[in-house]
């Protein structure tokens, strides 16, 4: 199933959460605030933290903290590395997929066929 | 740990995330207020300068700079995103990609110079109440293209903002 598929994952961003947060980030805002990107990727305080520290140690993310009153704020923005990593990272989902497509289809056309002709298939054509 | 290469979904996933924060770019009911207020006082410049002395000009300019960065600032706040000045158009994969709020941009400029030059002509022929009227319809545009431009920034959001 790595037929076309040409660019390589990110391993920082190769998790789904990470990958969350920094599609999230490169959307157009600057700056995201904590609670505006927990709510839109859908994942708790306590996960957002976590990934957020892996993602600002590899120089991905930088985060700003601040407080309004008594309530601490915190800001995510991309860095312009992280972005170059997420559009690799996204370069090599969409061929994945492409490639997951295109092996589907083979694989319909050769149970059809075979449904049809009334033979069974002996292989599955690899998308290579 | 989940992993992408496992769900096939992935990218359709985080398109919907990035639709639910660009949901969350909706102004609240006092940023369009506040919104009509800044571009009154932009309009009174005209009426200002005729009417009133030097230092009370220059007050209103310094007014409506007040209120334009606190309005930002509580847009800010309010939907947890900043999204500051942006270039009109960018570059991407070779071609020049025009960002979705770009045509109400430009006509908020272009009514608010043509609204500002109408105004000066009418009051400098004495005609106050078209001058007025011209600044109350120019306002209102203005309003209803800041929505626009919103809506523009929304679209841009869920496109992935012309970058990744």
């Amino acid at each position: 199933m790595t037929g076309g598929v040409t660019a390589k994952p990110d391993p920082f961003i190769h998790p789904i959460t990470r990958l969350s947060i920094c599609g999230l980030l490169a959307a157009g805002a600057d700056w995201v605030e904590f609670a505006a990107l927990r709510d839109a990727a859908g994942i708790s305080d306590s996960v957002l933290s976590k990934q957020s520290v892996v993602l600002e140690d590899a120089g991905y993310v930088q985060v700003r903290k601040g407080a309004v009153g008594r309530r601490p704020r915190t800001w995510f923005r991309l860095t312009a590395e992280g972005r170059q990593a997420l559009e690799g990272h996204l370069a090599w989902l969409t061929q994945l997929e492409e490639a997951v497509s295109a092996s589907t289809r083979d694989v319909t056309q050769v149970t059809a066929s075979s449904v049809n002709g009334r033979t069974a298939p002996r292989t599955v054509p690899s998308p290579d | 740990m989940r992993d992408v290469a496992r769900d096939p979904v992935a990218l359709e996933r985080l398109r919907a995330q990035r639709s639910r924060l660009a949901d969350r770019m909706r102004p609240p009911w006092w940023y369009l207020t506040g919104v009509a207020i800044l571009y009154a006082l932009v309009f009174a410049s005209p009426f200002s300068s005729r009417y009133l002395p030097r230092g009370d000009y220059w007050a209103i300019v310094v007014a409506a700079l007040a209120v334009s960065c606190l309005l930002q600032w509580g847009l800010d706040r309010a939907t947890g995103m900043k999204v500051g000045p942006r270039p009109l158009r960018v570059l991407r994969d070779g071609l020049f990609y025009y960002r979705p709020g770009r045509p109400a941009r430009i006509a908020m400029m272009v009514v608010s110079l043509a609204a500002i030059v109408t105004e000066a002509s009418l009051i400098r022929h004495g005609l106050l109440a078209a001058a007025i009227v011209v600044a109350a319809l120019a306002v209102a545009a203005e309003v209803a293209l800041q929505q626009a431009a919103l809506r523009g920034i929304r679209q841009d959001l869920r496109d992935g903002g012309g970058a990744a």
